[in-house]
């Protein structure tokens, strides 16, 4: 008797990973045309507004620019943690308790000039996701406990935290019956660059850059992958797993409080639980996808930015905006069902073989 | 001053009532958690299976006016979905978080769009009070906790099923033997990726009952977007709260469900205190018990089934 297996490829296919993503996008596009049809939406009508509200014009190649930069710093945060072995599943708290403590330096400091408030509220913004994950990182690395779960946790506890925030302590008294936290201070916002595009986009890239160099060159970099790859090796060579696991958590917490401090200065004007959107989980997506690859992570980020962007332009047309989060979830299983094939072969066995 | 104390009789009855409704709903998908889990496969993809419980169910339910068929919709649904973890996490061999985490988006995003059109609809079918004889007429007991709707004593009765199932026979054996070790499982003729879809499909019906219990039930919420407003996390939380054991995660959904229905009526007892900040009570314990679990685990073993969240290819063995 024969049966179908799949056997793993000595070598995986060349560019694998770009044309496994293109693939779950088709499928994507795809299956989501099916929905859309089964609706009763006009499946072209859809695509073509989404497509030409997020890519067709400067101004919503803006807007899509914009959007894609806290989800490459999210998905950088998560990429960051991989390269240990980490799951960081905590970004979207991060990203909301950064933001957080952005606001509260902007609370304390209304009046400082433009720049330096600016980069205060920022830096509050590193070290609030920092904190944010310093208890899964720490609890990780003294003790071994799952950081897949206190991150995943620590998530629902930050978006409450801004509720909690919004409702009592820093309501805006003048914001009558509505509950809201006071607009940051104007003069910390991100200036725009290029059309609608704020300063934010390019200092996520260089970020990311930096990251990508760091990680392929330096000594901590290398020590990392080995950390990551082979924590006997590591042992070996005298690298610290504990210091290494808690310090790559406090840098992955950071950069995702980063992404915080940039959406807060950059696209928002004052703290919400919306803030962040979704912006940590759709990172975890991106980073997936990128292959936990910094330069993958903001392409990728890009693509997903344009998703969204075009998702809430249907809601115009009667379509709801949830199309962009079925989208994404629908690239990532088409682009895993495609990287399987780029590493392995389907093969026809007898069965005696296999078992 | 006697009016102070019969109102708070009222609202202590009123309390348990809401705490046994939200403990039904987070016990039936963190029961199914921990059946997917015991078998070694993690999915973080309950919130959104339990979404699309909650549009699937509550159209069902509302179309037929029986709560029943609302609760048969949602499993079944809840079940259908899940399969897209099943063949990534396990046909695929893909990586289980992310895998779970992309289901809990496309969940989401399918329940707000097949609810769009019914968000805020008033029609809704939903389930009363189970009258038992002699049990409802005890005093208080028969107030409170014999004034459970029928899904609550569904959920005990699945909950011992459960436990029947995994710990006295040779399938649970099978799954057990799957979530610890795979290719033992394999060795012993327990085929791993059949048990692992198994209980993958259980775990998403369950997720999906206890959404379409969500909008079937008294809770005073039809469909809407966000409906279910994290307490699929709740539900993951709840198996390890509970250490993987059907009996303790009930326990602890009483518990956290106990905590949810405080949330909105801090004011009847005079409790000073934000409802926002005692809704994060769940997530910090759950936080608080892993790292108690981690700290004894350096002289006894974890509860955690040890193959938790491996990928099984044969061929790899």
């Amino acid at each position: 008797m024969k049966r179908l297996v799949l056997a793993r490829r000595e070598t995986p296919t060349r560019g694998g990973q770009p044309l496994a993503f293109l693939a779950g996008l088709v499928f994507a596009l795809l299956l989501g045309a099916i929905l859309l049809s089964i609706a009763g939406d006009p499946v072209i009508d859809v695509y073509k507004r989404m497509f030409e509200r997020s890519l067709g014009s400067k101004d919503v190649i803006s807007a899509t620019l914009n959007r894609a930069t806290p989800l490459a710093l999210a998905g950088l945060a998560v990429s960051i943690a991989a390269t240990m072995g980490l799951w960081n599943i905590g970004a979207e708290g991060q990203i909301m308790f950064g933001a957080t403590a952005a606001t509260f330096g902007g609370r304390v400091f209304p009046d400082l000039p433009g720049p330096i408030l600016l980069v205060a509220m920022l830096l509050g913004a590193v070290v609030g996701g920092a904190l944010w994950a310093a208890g899964p990182g720490l609890a990780r690395a003294e003790l071994g406990v799952s950081e897949i779960i206190t991150t995943l946790m620590l998530n629902e506890v930050a978006i409450r935290l801004v509720v909690y925030l919004q409702q009592g302590p820093w309501k805006d008294p003048e914001g009558f019956s509505f509950p809201q936290i006071e607009a940051r201070p104007d003069q910390a916002g991100l200036g725009n660059i290029w059309e609608r595009v704020h300063l934010g986009v390019l200092i996520a890239f260089a970020v990311i850059v930096v990251f990508a160099w760091f990680s392929s060159r330096s000594v901590w970099g290398y020590e990392l992958r080995i950390a990551g790859s082979s924590p006997k090796t590591a042992a070996y060579a005298g690298i610290s797993m504990r210091r290494k696991v808690l310090g790559v958590m406090l840098l992955s917490g950071g950069v995702a409080g980063f992404a915080g401090g940039i959406e807060l200065s950059g696209t928002a004007t004052r703290l919400n639980e919306n803030l962040s959107n979704g912006f940590g989980f759709a990172g975890i997506i991106v980073a997936a996808l990128a292959l936990m690859r910094p330069s993958g992570v903001a392409l990728v980020a890009v693509a997903f930015g344009a998703v969204q962007v075009g998702g809430l332009s249907i809601q115009s047309i009667g379509v709801s905006s949830a199309v962009a989060s079925i989208l994404q979830a629908l690239i990532l299983f088409g682009a895993i069902g495609a990287g399987v094939l780029s590493n392995y072969r389907i093969q026809m066995v007898d069965r005696k073989v296999v078992a | 001053m006697i009016l102070a104390i019969t109102f708070s009789e009222d609202a202590i009855i009123g309390l348990v009532v809401a705490a046994i409704q939200f403990g039904t709903l987070l016990y039936l998908a963190a029961l199914g958690e921990t059946i997917t889990e015991k078998a070694g496969v993690l999915n973080l993809g309950v919130e959104g299976m339990m979404a699309i419980g909650a549009v699937t169910g509550y159209i069902g339910g509302a179309a037929s006016g029986s709560p029943w068929m609302g609760l048969l919709v949602g499993a079944i649904c809840g079940a259908i979905i899940s399969l897209v973890h099943a063949l990534a996490a396990v046909g695929l061999g893909a990586d289980q978080v992310v895998s779970g985490l992309a289901l809990t988006i496309l969940g989401l995003g399918l329940a707000d769009f097949i609810g769009s059109d019914y968000t805020g609809d008033p029609r809704r079918a939903h389930f009363g009070e189970v009258d038992l004889p002699v049990l409802t007429d005890i005093p208080w007991v028969g107030e409170t906790i014999f004034a459970a709707t029928p899904v609550s004593y569904l959920a005990v009765a699945l909950g011992v099923a459960t436990w029947w199932v995994l710990s006295r026979t040779s399938l649970g054996l099978g799954i057990r033997a799957a979530g610890e070790s795979a290719s033992t499982a394999d060795a012993a003729g327990h085929s791993v990726a059949a048990i692992r879809v198994g209980a993958i499909a259980a775990g998403g019906a369950l997720a999906g009952m206890s959404g379409a219990y969500l909008t079937n039930t008294l809770l005073g919420t039809s469909w809407n977007e966000g409906v279910t407003a994290g307490r699929g996390w709740i539900a993951v939380a709840l198996v390890i709260f509970g250490a993987w054991r059907p009996g303790r995660v009930a326990l602890g959904a009483v518990l956290f469900g106990l905590t949810l229905a405080l949330q909105t009526r801090l004011g009847f007892f005079d409790i000073n205190v934000s409802g926002t900040l005692v809704s994060m009570t769940p997530y910090l314990m759950t936080v608080i018990v892993l790292v108690v679990i981690s700290y004894r685990a350096r002289n006894q073993p974890s509860p955690a089934p040890a193959g938790l969240g491996l990928a099984y290819r044969r061929e790899e063995r």
